[in-house]
C-alpha cells in the first residue's frame, strides 16, 4: 500500500485499520507521524469542551427576561449574583452618602500618612479608566490596590459586572416603567453596587 | 436520563431543579444555568470566535431551554437536550449571517487544499507537544465550515451521523471535512511551532 492510497482513505478509517493499513503504518514514518499528530489534535480538543466562563451579566439578562415573560413565579426576586442585601433599600441613599464622605476623607488623609501609598496614588501616572468602571470606582480600586494588590482585579471585575447589571435593569425599567419587577431589579442592582463599595472600602481601610 | 447530580453550592439535585424550574422557581433556573453555562458558552465561543456573540447565543440558548422546560419529559439526558438546543441556536445564527456551515460536497480536493502527500521527513513534529492556547488560536483561524465540523465532533463529541443531521450534509462529507479541519490545524500548529523555534 502506498502513502497516497493510505491517505486517501484515512478520513474514513476512524482509528480502525486493516492489516494492510497497519503494516503500512509500521513501515512508513511519514504516515505514522501524520496519524499520531491528527490523533493528538483530537485528544487535546476534547479538553476544550467546557473551560470558558461567561460574564455574570449573561445570567442577569436571562433572569430579567424570564421575569418579564412571567416564567419565574417566585414571590420575591432572588439576589442574582452577590450575597443577599443586609439592609432595607430605604437606607440606600444615606448609606451611599456616608460611603462617599468616608471615601473623600480617606483620600484626604492619604496625602500625608503613608509615603509608599502616597507614592502609589500620586506619583504613578494616571492611567486611562479601566473599561466599564466609573472614575470614582477607579479611584477606589487604587485605594484597594494600595492595601491589598491581589484584590484589585477581583473588585474591578465586580464593579464591571454590577455596572452592567444596573445598565440592563435601567433599560428594563425604561421599557416597562410600570413594571414592579423591573423596578425591584433596579433597586437590587443599586444595592449590589453599594455592597461592592462597602466590601472594597473595608479592604481599602485595613 | 442520567442519575441526579449534586449542583455546585447547594443541595438541589438536577432532577429537583428541573421540576422546580417547571413551577417557575428562580433558584432552580439559576442552579441549572450555573451547572451548564460553561459547556454552552464554550461551544458558542468556539463556534463564533467572538465573546459578545457567544454571550448573546448563550443567553438565547438558555432562554429557549427555559421557555420549553415544561415539555421536558426525561426521555434523554437534560444536558443532551440543552446541548442540542445550543448547537441549533448557533447554527441558525451562522446560517442567518450567510456563513457557510459546511463547504459544498467535494469529491476531489481543490488544488490549494491538497497537502503534500509525498513521503518525506517532517521537519517539525507535533506529537506530545500541542500547546492548548495555540490550538485555540488555530481553531479560530479555521474556515467556518471546517471549524463547525471539528468542534461538533472532536470537542463536543457528536458522531458523524448526528452532525450530518444537524448541519444538513452527508456522513461522508462530515468525515471529509473533519479530516481536512485536522490537517489544517496540524499545518497551523506546525507553522506556529516552527516560528517559535526560529525566534532567538
Amino acid at each position: 500500500m502506498s502513502c497516497e492510497e493510505f491517505q486517501r482513505i484515512l478520513p474514513e478509517l476512524e482509528d480502525t485499520y486493516s492489516l494492510e493499513q497497519e503494516q503500512h503504518l509500521k513501515t512508513c514514518s511519514h504516515c505514522s507521524a501524520l496519524v499520531a499528530d491528527l490523533n493528538a489534535i483530537a485528544r487535546e480538543a476534547l479538553l476544550l469542551a467546557d473551560i470558558e466562563e461567561p460574564s455574570p451579566r449573561v445570567w442577569n439578562r436571562i433572569e430579567i427576561a424570564l421575569r418579564q415573560e412571567g416564567l419565574i413565579r417566585s414571590a420575591q426576586p432572588a439576589a442574582p449574583t452577590l450575597r443577599k442585601a443586609r439592609w432595607n433599600p430605604i437606607w440606600l441613599v444615606p448609606v451611599a452618602a456616608i460611603f462617599l464622605v468616608i471615601f473623600g476623607l480617606l483620600l484626604y488623609q492619604r496625602g500625608g500618612v503613608e509615603p509608599q501609598t502616597a507614592h502609589v496614588l500620586h506619583s504613578t501616572p494616571l492611567p486611562s479608566l479601566p473599561e466599564g468602571v466609573s472614575a470614582e470606582q477607579a479611584e477606589l480600586l487604587k485605594v484597594v490596590a494600595a492595601q491589598t494588590p491581589s484584590l484589585r482585579a477581583s473588585y474591578e471585575s465586580e464593579f464591571r459586572a454590577v455596572n452592567a447589571y444596573i445598565r440592563d435593569a435601567e433599560l428594563a425599567v425604561r421599557r416597562n416603567p410600570n413594571d414592579q419587577i423591573s423596578q425591584q431589579y433596579l433597586t437590587n442592582a443599586y444595592e449590589q453596587r453599594a455592597m461592592v463599595y462597602e466590601m472594597a472600602m473595608d479592604h481599602g481601610l485595613q | 436520563m442520567t442519575g441526579a447530580r449534586k449542583l455546585q453550592g447547594d443541595k438541589l439535585s438536577e432532577a429537583e431543579a428541573i421540576e422546580r424550574a417547571k413551577q417557575g422557581d428562580a433558584e432552580a433556573f439559576e442552579a441549572l444555568y450555573h451547572l451548564h453555562k460553561r459547556r454552552v458558552y464554550s461551544l458558542c465561543l468556539r463556534m463564533t470566535a467572538n465573546t459578545a456573540a457567544a454571550e448573546d447565543l448563550t443567553q438565547e440558548a438558555f432562554l429557549q431551554l427555559f421557555r420549553k422546560i415544561a415539555t421536558f419529559r426525561g426521555e434523554s439526558a437534560f444536558s443532551t437536550w440543552l446541548h442540542r438546543m445550543a448547537v441549533n441556536v448557533v447554527l441558525m445564527q451562522l446560517r442567518k449571517k450567510g456563513l457557510a456551515v459546511v463547504p459544498l460536497e467535494e469529491t476531489f480536493e481543490s488544488e490549494e487544499e491538497t497537502s503534500k502527500k509525498e513521503p518525506g521527513a517532517d521537519d517539525v513534529r507535533l506529537t506530545g507537544s500541542i500547546d492548548r492556547l495555540q490550538l485555540k488560536r488555530a481553531i479560530d483561524d479555521l474556515p467556518q465550515g471546517y471549524r463547525t465540523i471539528f468542534l461538533l465532533h472532536d470537542v463536543e463529541g457528536y458522531e458523524h451521523n448526528e452532525i450530518a443531521t444537524l448541519v444538513g450534509c452527508s456522513i461522508g462529507n462530515s468525515k471529509s471535512q473533519l479530516h481536512k479541519a485536522r490537517m489544517k490545524l496540524r499545518e497551523l500548529l506546525k507553522t506556529s511551532k516552527a516560528e517559535k523555534a526560529a525566534k532567538p
